[in-house]
């Protein structure tokens, strides 16, 4: 019974492990803090921004896993949901971005002006989209 | 003026020089490095460019081409040999010395520190409820076991546990405090980040034919994005 409460101690940490390093490094790598940090002209604060990627990680997965109740935070709740929102606007983007996505449409669709408007029906698509997925319920 | 003597001058320039000052010299702009002090210091002090506040806009920049300086340290000293060590081409950055705005600047550190938190912590939970983590647990719990887990078991505990190890080991550092001397993934993404931006610049100042170079007439400094 011991032993196999080790092997189950071992298998969470590696899958902690795993799940970190993927999860981690899809964010580093796709670039979203290192976007925001030089839109913000803040780029010697990374190592701050890291720390608080690195500590949202950590809270965020505890919070999850034990289903933490937090009281009074009812105000946290839009706060949370339009600082997630931003992040994964960025995230989906930068997505498209490192896909290439962008120069290969616009090459084969031979677009070269107005490609701020298309930027920015992407933006106004992506959250009429979002907005009828949670009014459906789907 | 021309001085008879055949020196040679070595020059390196950084990829991306930021300057205080509308009117840049050589010596703003580059390392000089030469036999002779006298054309060493004559050299440091020769004009380049000169930035012009057109649009009132508070950044000015412009691409300059390694040819235009040889260029220009020709026109003094037509004899001297000029090696170049660094960059073919550079880009300058006037930047007006401005106080960094305490309030302005922490604010947007903030932002940035809670939009990072949270979206962090969104990822996570959506990355454990995408994949199903409690259900998977439930199912290794009671695999090894052969009892139903209640959902709290050694597992779960680990997982947090090992989630937080690997955060730390990717990230290599926590606060102030470094694990090894390597640099963290951030920094070395924000140095690719800023290297694709240099790249891009020059090569959209060289296609548009803005950067100053030689054989075109356009001496002064654009005001570019």
């Amino acid at each position: 019974m011991w032993a196999m409460q080790i092997v189950l101690a071992i298998l969470g940490l590696s899958a902690g492990m795993a799940a970190a390093a993927g999860l981690f490094s899809f964010i580093i790598g796709l670039g979203v803090i290192s976007d925001f940090a030089d839109r913000t002209h803040t780029g010697d604060h990374v190592l701050l921004y890291e720390t608080s990627v690195a500590l949202g990680g950590m809270l965020g997965n505890i919070f999850w896993v034990y289903q933490i109740e937090l009281p009074n935070s009812a105000w946290l709740v839009p706060v949370f949901g339009l600082l997630a929102g931003v992040f994964v606007g960025c995230w989906s983007m930068a997505l498209a971005e490192i896909l290439n996505v962008f120069p290969i449409f616009i090459r084969r669709a031979r677009v070269i002006k107005c490609i701020p408007y298309i930027i920015l029906a992407i933006a106004v698509g992506k959250g009429i989209g979002a907005l009828v997925f949670f009014y459906n319920g789907w | 003026m021309a001085s008879p003597v055949s020196d040679t001058i070595y020059i390196k320039a950084d990829k991306n020089t930021e300057v205080t000052k509308p009117d840049v010299t050589l010596g703003d702009v580059l390392k000089i490095e030469c036999a002779n002090p006298s054309v060493l210091s004559r050299v440091k002090t020769l004009k380049l460019l000169k930035f012009h506040h057109k649009d009132n806009k508070k950044q000015n920049r412009t691409a300059v081409s390694i040819l235009k300086v040889i260029a220009c340290i020709h026109e003094v000293y037509p004899n001297v040999e000029v090696q170049n060590e660094g960059e073919q081409d550079f880009i300058v950055t006037l930047e007006e010395q401005k106080t960094p705005g305490g309030f302005v600047h922490w604010t947007k550190v903030i932002v940035v520190v809670a939009i990072s938190f949270t979206g962090a912590a969104f990822s996570i939970m959506a990355f454990n409820n995408d994949v199903d983590v409690t259900k998977l647990f439930g199912q290794v719990y009671e695999l090894m076991t052969g009892s139903k887990s209640d959902g709290f078991s050694i597992l779960e505990l680990t997982y947090c546990l090992g989630l937080i190890i690997g955060i730390l080991v990717f990230f290599n550092h926590f606060g102030k405090k470094k694990f090894t001397v390597d640099p963290t993934p951030m920094e070395v993404e924000m140095r690719l980040y800023e290297n694709d931006i240099q790249t891009t610049l020059l090569e959209t100042y060289s296609r548009k034919e803005k950067e100053l170079d030689v054989g075109n007439a356009n001496r002064s400094g654009n005001s570019g994005t």
